[in-house]
């Protein structure tokens, strides 16, 4: 499994895809930070500490970085069948089962980094704005924040990702299914029990973007267990054909 | 130039992922049918709910991404089998080859509409308190054909984006911030980016109520501003394409 996550990094690091996910997070920072500067009754959203922070969370996953995490899970699984790489090794031979957990750790770990990112560059205009305002307390709390949107994006969008291993060529689908997937979510969030169900929302009712209380959380986590669950299904199903094959 | 129109449909045909993305235009009218049938009231008018499912984030979210997405697989295929150059060698010329793809998003985003325009009425209908007045479908109607052709003017950016790259995922994730920018963008300038200046046309005379713009609208401004950016996303179009020998 080690080999097979090296193997990945180094492919990942030869394609375009990180810098191409890197500007589109920089980019949804700008925009969001554009939106600040509206003035309502005088007082720009900007001008409050902890507003950027807060919001450029469910704005970046709902409209991109949902998406994006998604597009390179079913680009890093796809490319192999695209550029026809599958084969050579299939006959090394490599357990398809396993690679694809690897392709999935992966983008794991490249979500969580992706939030991180969004973080560091929320919390640095913050600090350039208004630093006196900011306690480490809230801070950490963010930092806290952002690191489970990553984590729970992951899991949320998972099934989406298996299955797009499984069809092979459905990079496209998983791009168009994530991102209705996340915009659903912003009707989810009227409902206090529909956000804590709802995958997408649930991520924001763990990370304590929502004030949510000790059932709720424990229902987000049980939606996002399922996510995993469907997708560990979808990935077994998966490997029993492989070893039928073989 | 027809012909060239009526090739780009036939390689569509083998596409059924480009129309089954068309299915996306029922989420709106149908999320719209939900909440005012379990949430909010329409008090008898029907703008109100067509406002939702016909108007709201289907123009501002939905087709802007689904039409980016068809734009960059429309250019994606032949970028990426190097079919480009069997085509100039037939001879196509590279705008028309380019026009002939932003007719195919033109028409893709006519037919959205109406499957909006369809869907919503069908939903109004469902609701008890909406009665069916054809003042209103109509109006409805108008208002969709319009909007579904400028929406293709407005997404020609990314159709150019796409023809500068051989993979998809940078013009993919530009739709995405694409989107996004025109629908935060608004409260501070509406005619900065194509996607807010298209609302201003669809939104004028107080079309679609309770859309509060915060500058005075001006209409010609918002067309100049599709223009510029159309202007130079053919430009963009023409040298990218021009490079490709």
């Amino acid at each position: 499994m080690q080999k097979l996550l090296w193997a990945e990094q180094q492919k990942l690091r030869r394609s375009k895809f990180v810098w191409i996910a890197v500007f589109a997070t920089v980019m949804v920072a700008a925009i969001i930070f554009i939106g600040g500067l509206v003035e309502y009754d005088g007082v720009r959203d900007i001008d409050t500490a902890g507003w950027y922070m807060s919001v450029a969370q469910p704005l970046a996953t709902i409209f991109v970085l949902s998406a994006v995490t998604a597009l390179l899970g079913s680009y890093i699984i796809c490319r192999e069948e695209q550029e026809d790489t599958i084969k050579s090794l299939q006959l090394i031979p490599v357990n398809e089962a396993k690679l694809t957990i690897a392709k999935m750790i992966i983008t794991l770990i490249f979500s969580i980094l992706l939030y991180l990112l969004l973080f560091v560059i929320t919390f640095v205009v913050e600090a350039f704005l208004h630093f006196s305002d900011l306690s480490i307390e809230m801070v950490f709390g963010f930092l806290k924040a952002y690191f489970l949107d990553g984590l729970g994006i992951f899991l949320a969008i998972s099934p989406i990702i298996a299955l797009v291993s499984q069809m092979k060529k459905g990079y496209w689908l998983a791009l168009v299914i994530t991102e209705f997937y996340s915009f659903i979510g912003l009707f989810t969030s009227m409902s206090d029990n529909l956000k804590a169900l709802y995958p997408i929302t649930a991520v924001f009712t763990i990370s304590g973007y929502y004030d949510a209380t000790t059932s709720q959380i424990i229902l987000s986590c049980m939606s996002l267990l399922l996510c995993v669950g469907f997708a560990a299904v979808i990935l077994a199903g998966m490997n029993k054909t492989t070893t039928n094959c073989v | 130039m027809l012909k060239l129109i009526q090739i780009e449909f036939l390689k569509l045909r083998r596409r059924k992922f480009v129309w089954m993305m068309m299915l996306s235009a029922l989420i709106m009218p149908f999320l719209a049918f939900l909440l005012f049938k379990y949430a909010w009231t329409a008090d008898g008018d029907p703008r109100q709910f067509y406002k939702w499912s016909a108007f709201g984030f289907t123009l501002w979210i939905i087709l802007p991404v689904v039409l980016g997405i068809l734009s960059t697989m429309l250019m994606y295929n032949e970028n990426q089998y190097d079919m480009l150059k069997q085509l100039w060698i037939v001879p196509v010329s590279k705008m028309r080859y380019f026009f002939s793809k932003f007719f195919v998003v033109l028409i893709y985003a006519v037919c959205f509409m109406m499957v909006t325009f369809i869907s919503s009425v069908m939903f109004s209908v469902l609701l008890e308190d909406i009665a069916l007045d054809w003042g209103n479908v109509l109006f409805l109607m108008k208002k969709c054909l319009e909007s579904g052709v400028i929406i293709a003017f407005v997404i020609l950016p990314i159709l150019a984006i796409a023809t500068t790259q051989k993979g998809y995922i940078l013009p993919v994730s530009i739709t995405l911030v694409y989107a996004l920018l025109g629908f935060i963008i608004m409260p501070i300038n509406m005619y900065l980016s194509p996607v807010s200046s298209m609302a201003v046309i669809v939104a004028r005379n107080g079309d679609i109520p309770g859309l509060v713009f915060t500058q005075a609208m001006n209409i010609p401004l918002a067309f100049l501003c599709i223009l510029v950016w159309d202007m130079i996303s053919v430009l963009l179009a023409n040298i990218a394409l021009g490079k490709r020998n």
